[in-house]
């Protein structure tokens, strides 16, 4: 029973490899070859990011007598990734799992119906970890010449380091549990936490070089802190290198802090898995009715669905943050930029403006809002499909919010780089027209796609959203047309002003809207009800 | 009300529903019955203006269906076997979207709510979001969401499936009262006993086609339903 258990959490665990949740189907042998391998390539990718990090560590602190730091540090980075990369599996396999009141009707102990769910947990905190953990062993072999015992320790190493990451991860899923229970907007909650999470990748990421300069120029005082502070850690660099004995304690502390945790969660597993910690139920007072045309109630219908969908506003709508973020530094770094741009452009220094309506142009094509608004209709097409409502007016609503979404922070944007880069008032205007009219194409563009490759059958709408090729056309899309546009004028510039250009460009967008509404109107629509 | 003339629909090589014909008048009870995979969601679809047909005729108040769907759909309410409803709307929400499309005055749209949540008992319910109701929960949303326009006919799926016996009940004497006011329904079910005390008429389809059809009397003779249906599902 028990390892029939263990077999289905890993076929759970792993079932990114060989399902394809876009058809709800096993992929093929070559599927599954490729699919791996696509990931393997981008775990290698990441690897040799971790590798080059490590490289520039290890040596000098080896030399320096504090080969140990170099396993805390290293080690940490492997915990952050590890955690990072599986608590939210924490938190889906242990107290969301759709399985939970099969398995408890089995006869098998809660306890180990817990402890399969952590191995499902363990292996793919693991798997996060080895993406740092092998890199770092590898460039500790090769600039160090290792003892046998230490090779022996630093090879199971990441086996006891991925106990604390599975930990931790169920410590802090536990209090995304608990969190998530509470919240009433999660959705939002959601975005917002995840767009801190990626803003504060980027700037990890773009301050890691200086991290690393700062540690090397003070190691010492850097080891003393990561000793007093993080002393599990400093004993577990001692460990990789050699020391059976910090070895060992840090095993045993680790080993300790997941019994404790172990302890607390099998006392609370059960009550957890099957009761139902749902926020407190809001009784409903009766307010005064209300009535709205049919317009705003489709259009309300989208925006609620695109608010309830945390998937659907970080992929579709990230222009929606990214605008008003932009204006606001070119508001503060404008007038440096129009200078720099200015010096190299020197006497191309006209085409500003039209680079400006092309950057504004790039981060509008981040919103995608229309592309998987059909597919998003899912099980409730009957819905509007039964209404007495002309399917026209249910596309324009899709159409309308995206507009709407897109149109206020664009506007905002393109003002601030107008008067940024000091753009007179007519050309201004007309940079905000070909904005305007860019976004609808998308806006059409998107909904066209959709409408000829729509995705009804999914029950989670990651699908429809982030593994949708309409998705991924226009995002990718959008940005072509600029790139396009750009290439046409290197090629007129020659012949004809950026002011006529733009011109021209509007116009010819313009008509190619005109075209693509008509087809939505008639053509679209007829696709629409028959879906 | 609902008139299906020489109704066909084909799904590639198999002929889903094949030349069926019925007339539905108003103050009736209409109960379709067949087994699964018989052709009646395909027909009751057909009736809703969700699916096209091939051939034949659906009207209702004498309006074609293929020719005015909107006029059609604006006279009727559809209750699905399954409620998919928008899990992002609480129920209130949901309730107030659908008077919206159907134009249901304030007030009207209010009492109507008022009165039918509270018989449905889901009142307390209604602030909380759709994906957190229990699929009863969801059938009596989407029941109420039905009947907020006062429609002439209504079309439902399986409708008994996951309601609690005194909904169940409640929505078997709102049958009988929306029928008496003039208005007609036409439902299909599985539960041949319902059929039997519910309905004024019944039709009973197999692989597509219409074997039988009539008053309850007509169709059972002096047998019940279930004899005469287990009888009929036997020949071939």
């Amino acid at each position: 029973m028990i390892k029939a258990l263990f077999k289905k959490q890993m076929l759970e665990v792993f079932s990114w490899v060989y399902f394809d949740r876009k058809n709800g189907k096993n992929r093929s042998k070559g599927g599954i070859i490729g699919y791996a391998a696509l990931y393997l390539l981008l775990f290698g990718f990441l690897g040799v990011f971790f590798f080059q990090m490590a490289k520039t560590l290890c040596k000098p602190l080896s030399d320096a007598g504090l080969g140990w730091l170099y396993f805390a540090l290293m080690g940490l980075i492997a915990v952050a990734m590890g955690v990072f990369g599986s608590v939210f599996n924490t938190y889906s396999s242990l107290y969301k799992a759709k399985d939970n009141d099969f398995l408890l009707s089995l006869p098998v102990p809660s306890g180990k119906i817990l402890m399969i769910r952590l191995c499902g947990v363990y292996f793919m905190g693991l798997m996060y970890e080895l993406i740092i953990a092998i890199p770092t062993i590898l460039v500790y072999f090769i600039s160090v010449k290792p003892t046998v015992l230490s090779v022996v320790l630093n090879l199971l190493l990441p086996l006891v380091l991925s106990v604390f990451v599975l930990t931790l991860s169920c410590i802090l899923g536990f209090f995304v549990a608990i969190i998530s229970s509470k919240v009433k907007r999660k959705n939002i909650i959601t975005v917002i936490l995840s767009l801190v999470f990626i803003a504060a990748y980027y700037y990890v990421y773009a301050k890691s070089y200086q991290i690393i300069q700062s540690i090397l120029a003070a190691p010492e005082k850097v080891g003393n802190s990561v000793k007093s502070i993080l002393y599990p850690f400093y004993r577990m660099g001692l460990g990789a290198e050699g020391d059976v004995l910090s070895y060992l304690i840090f095993t045993l502390m680790v080993a300790a802090l997941f019994f404790v945790t172990y302890l607390v969660l099998s006392r609370s597993f059960l009550s957890i898995a099957t009761a139902n910690k749902g926020a407190a139920k809001k009784a409903y007072k009766e307010k005064a009715a209300k009535t709205s045309s049919i317009e705003k109630a489709l259009l309300l219908k989208e925006l609620r669905n695109f608010l309830g969908c945390s998937v659907y506003m970080l992929n579709c709508g990230l222009g929606i943050v990214m605008m008003p973020i932009a204006a606001v530094a070119v508001l503060i770094k404008g007038a440096d930029l129009s200078a720099i741009l200015s010096e190299i452009l020197g006497e191309h220094a006209n085409v500003l403006p039209l680079l400006a309506a092309a950057a504004v142009c790039m981060l509008c094509s981040m919103n995608d809002i229309t592309s998987p608004s059909v597919s998003l209709e899912g099980k409730n097409l009957w819905l509007v499909q039964s209404f007495p409502v002309p399917a026209k007016k249910v596309l324009h609503a899709k159409l309308q919010l995206h507009l709407i979404l897109t149109v206020i922070p664009a506007a905002l944007l393109a003002v601030c780089l107008c008067i940024a880069f000091k753009i007179s008032l007519p050309y201004a205007i007309l940079i905000l027209a070909f904005i305007l009219i860019f976004i609808f194409l998308m806006a059409l563009i998107g909904l066209a796609l959709n409408l000829k490759m729509p995705n009804l059958n999914w029950t989670d709408p990651t699908v429809p959203v982030k593994q949708s090729l309409c998705v991924m056309i226009a995002l990718f899309g959008g940005w072509a047309i600029v790139m396009a546009l750009g290439g046409l004028y290197l090629l007129v510039m020659k012949f004809i002003t950026p002011l006529v250009f733009l011109i021209t460009a509007c116009v010819v967008l313009a008509v190619i809207c005109v075209l693509l509404l008509k087809w939505i109107d008639t053509k679209g629509a007829k696709i629409f009800e028959t879906l | 009300m609902l008139t299906i003339s020489h109704l066909t629909k084909t799904y590639g090589d198999k002929r889903a529903v094949d030349d069926l014909s019925l007339h539905i008048a108003p103050g009736e009870i209409y109960g379709f019955i067949g087994h699964n995979g018989a052709g009646k969601t395909t027909t009751i679809k057909s009736c809703c203006g969700i699916l096209g047909f091939d051939s034949g005729e659906i009207t209702i108040d004498g309006v074609s269906m293929k020719e005015n769907p909107l006029v059609c759909k604006s006279k009727l309410a559809y209750i699905p076997d399954n409620p998919d409803l928008y899990d992002f709307m609480t129920g209130i929400q949901y309730l107030n979207f659908v008077a919206d499309v159907f134009g249901v005055p304030a007030d009207e749209r209010q009492k109507k709510i008022r009165e039918l949540a509270d018989a449905f008992e889901i009142t307390d319910a209604l602030a909380e979001a759709i994906s957190s109701y229990s699929h009863g929960m969801k059938q009596k949303l989407a029941i109420i969401s039905a009947l907020i326009h006062s429609p002439k006919l209504i079309i439902m799926d399986e409708p008994f499936v996951g309601l609690d016996p005194k909904a169940s009940h409640l929505l078997k004497q709102l049958m009988r009262k929306i029928c008496d006011d003039g208005g007609a329904i036409f439902f299909s079910t599985h539960v041949l006993e319902v059929a039997e005390k519910l309905c004024d008429k019944i039709a009973i389809i197999k692989n597509g086609k219409l074997i039988q059809s009539g008053t309850v009397e007509e169709v059972k003779g002096d047998t019940s339903l279930e004899d005469v249906f287990l009888e009929l599902e036997e020949e071939k």
